[in-house]
């Protein structure tokens, strides 16, 4: 018999184990290919969400809130409803004949998703934490500062929230928003009407003075009036922020909502133009003060889309 | 001359009494029979049986996509979803093949040679490189470094090549390991935060086996090697093949048709034909439609579930699933937006 050297035989013996953790290897690749992916998919939360198989999405906007949700002839326009419509289509609800638009008054946004009448709510929808036991949030989207608009007349008179809280002027605002508790908390007294709409029609009638709301939706207005309305910055030094409404009871739904608003911030951030900015630009940017970029989205889940592999750079 | 027992071979029988030089030419021509009837003849198998899976097991449905998609097609679509599987298993083969080679080589003269080894005996070396070329191009990259022992060991390219000297060798294969790291290390850093430690063992230690896969296997490895990887092989390849033939042939599309003035309707499905009268297409759910084409409004092609990606890692912004074709073929069109309807589920008319 021959003998073997024993380097031989330690090569011949590393051989055989390199053979066999390559081939296990192999096997474990050939396994780990046939994986379910770990994540969920959007498809997935889209099974599990209420609006599956809907033929239309119901999406709860306003019809009175010019550059945010307006319905002028005929059509649905505004920024809140350009962020419905992109929200819509990354749902698979293309266009306007998949989506059944309600309008909603300011206190009518919480029970309308409590009731089912609308899947979302995309009307200026500031994220509180009361609001939060009652529906939930996606975003936010947007975020906007308390301010004042007050006729041309009076804009040097109506200047700080001292002006605001004498007796001689009639505020107003519009019922169950935010602005009414934070005009509240200021001591300053206000006329709760259903709209802000109702608000400037009023001062334009001479029955109020000021009107306070986000600076959003008093932008719009401006837009409407631009010469007889001015809006006077104050310090009420809170910031709303703007989410979409979705039912307490979908959370998949709420999920995918955070995802596609997410996606529109990572293509604004990578220079990209994005669905946000695009309605930006076309509705509230020329109106508004400096410029804007879309804010982060808060609890943003990590979900599995089909263009991941989509290169970054 | 040759023995009425040679023509009617039984493989796991005993080496019929033949003289040597007869035997050999049989035993290569076999051999080679057997080999190229797999190459050729397991696609074409395969080809057909995919069209009766993707009609959903319906004869007559069968017969309308035998009608429709040419030859070429088929071939072309089974090379596309299948070249992965198929260069898989080549390389398997040579490299396997080779290792038990130059093994039984050093074993005295009459030892029955494995499968693996007359397949590689037979085939002519741009074969085998052109089967690891086609797995270079198609294997996502995260298996790719298993190409490197495969290789190494297809062509028993042992590190002594390297250079005669040990210092020099050692200094090159350290710049290459060094180079091969550097390449990865945002990658590796990435598996090591998702606690991806298959990823890491893939990425890792292959070049590290290849050092060391060359060399003849202990007498005593080669005989329970051979049977049980070629059995593993196979069996791999109808397991792996199972995936495949259910992999459709026809694009997934989604079609908007508008039966009546304002009631439409999404079709998720394939496209078998078109023509002047009707799209005739395959529904993801099972069934043919015919659709008149005037009532067809809208048409996107959409992307299949199997196609998610199942890990967050990327090399160098490349994803680790994407084989280097797609890699690149994504850099050509980099942005891929998902069109609205491919999210939407078949329902009936809106």
């Amino acid at each position: 018999m021959n003998e073997v050297p024993p380097r031989h035989r330690l090569r011949s013996v590393a051989t055989t184990l390199a053979v066999a953790l390559t081939l296990t290897l192999a096997a474990a690749a050939g396994c780990d290919n046939r994986r379910e992916p770990s994540l969920p998919s959007v498809l997935d939360k889209l099974r599990e969400s209420h609006v599956d198989g809907q033929p239309r999405i119901k999406i709860g906007v306003a019809t009175t809130e010019p550059l945010m949700g307006e319905l002028r002839n005929g059509a649905h326009t505004g920024f809140d409803v350009e962020i419905a419509r992109y929200i819509a289509s990354s749902l698979g609800f293309e266009g306007d004949q998949r989506i059944e638009w309600v309008t909603l008054s300011t206190e009518d946004r919480i029970p309308a998703l409590q009731a089912g009448t609308v899947d979302l709510v995309v009307s200026s929808f500031s994220i509180t934490e009361e609001r939060k036991k009652l529906v939930s949030f996606a975003g936010p989207y947007f975020v906007t500062t308390q301010e004042v608009m007050v006729p041309t007349r009076l804009k040097d008179r109506i200047r700080t929230i001292e002006d605001l809280r004498e007796p001689g002027y009639r505020i107003c605002t519009s019922g169950g928003s935010t602005t009414e508790a934070e005009l509240e908390k200021h001591q300053v007294k206000a006329y709760v009407v259903k709209d802000v709409g109702d608000c400037v029609e009023g001062i334009r009638k001479g029955r109020f003075d000021a009107v306070s709301s986000d600076e959003t939706i008093l932008a719009g207005f401006l837009s409407r009036y631009p010469t007889e309305f001015e809006i006077v910055d104050m310090p009420f030094g809170t910031s709303e922020q703007l989410g979409i409404g979705v039912p307490i009871g979908d959370p998949a739904l709420r999920d995918l909502v955070a995802f596609f608003l997410h996606k529109s911030y990572l293509e604004g951030r990578n220079g990209i133009s994005s669905p946000w900015l695009s309605a930006y630009n076309r509705t509230l940017g020329p109106w508004l003060k400096g410029g804007r970029s879309q804010p982060q989205p808060l609890d943003v889940p990590k979900l599995v889309d089909f263009d991941d592999k989509a290169p970054r750079r | 001359m040759s023995a009425p027992a040679a023509t009617v071979p039984d493989p796991a029988g005993p080496v019929p009494p033949l003289p040597p030089g007869a035997d050999k030419a049989e035993r290569r021509a076999r051999a080679s029979q057997s080999f190229w009837t797999a190459v050729v003849g397991v696609p074409a198998v395969f080809s057909v049986l995919r069209l009766g899976v993707e009609a959903g097991g319906e004869l007559q449905t069968t017969l309308l996509l035998v009608a429709n998609v040419g030859t070429v097609n088929l071939l072309a679509g089974f090379l596309t979803t299948a070249a992965q599987l198929l260069s898989a298993g080549l390389v398997a083969v040579f490299a396997l093949g080779a290792v038990l080679r130059i093994s039984v080589d050093r074993m005295p003269p009459g030892v029955r040679r494995p499968l693996f080894v007359r397949w590689v005996d037979t085939t002519p070396a741009w074969f085998a490189v052109a089967s690891f070329l086609l797995a270079l191009v198609t294997w996502p990259l995260l298996y790719l470094p298993l190409l490197v022992p495969a290789f190494v060991a297809a062509f028993q390219l042992s590190p002594e090549r390297l250079h005669e000297q040990v210092v020099p060798r050692a200094l090159l294969l350290g710049a290459g390991f060094t180079g091969y790291l550097w390449l990865l290390a945002p990658t590796l850093l990435d598996a090591w935060q998702q606690r991806e430690l298959l990823a890491m063992v893939l990425l890792v230690v292959p070049p590290v086996l290849a050092l060391f896969v060359t060399g003849p296997l202990p007498a005593a490895v080669i005989r329970p090697l051979a049977s049980v990887t070629e059995a593993a092989v196979l069996a791999t390849l109808v397991w792996a093949a199972l995936p495949v033939i259910s992999t459709p042939v026809l694009p997934l599309t989604v079609t908007t048709i508008e039966s009546a003035p304002g009631v439409s309707e999404d079709i998720r499905g394939h496209v078998v034909t078109v023509d002047d009268v009707n799209v005739v297409l395959l529904q993801e759910r099972g069934g043919v439609r015919y659709v008149p084409v005037d009532q067809v409004r809208a048409q996107v092609l959409c992307p299949s579930e199997e196609e998610l990606p199942r890990r967050q890692l990327r090399i160098r912004d490349f994803h680790v699933e994407d084989s280097l074709l797609e890699g690149l073929g994504r850099r050509v069109r980099p942005v891929h937006r998902i069109d609205a309807a491919c999210r939407t589920v078949d329902r009936g008319p809106v």
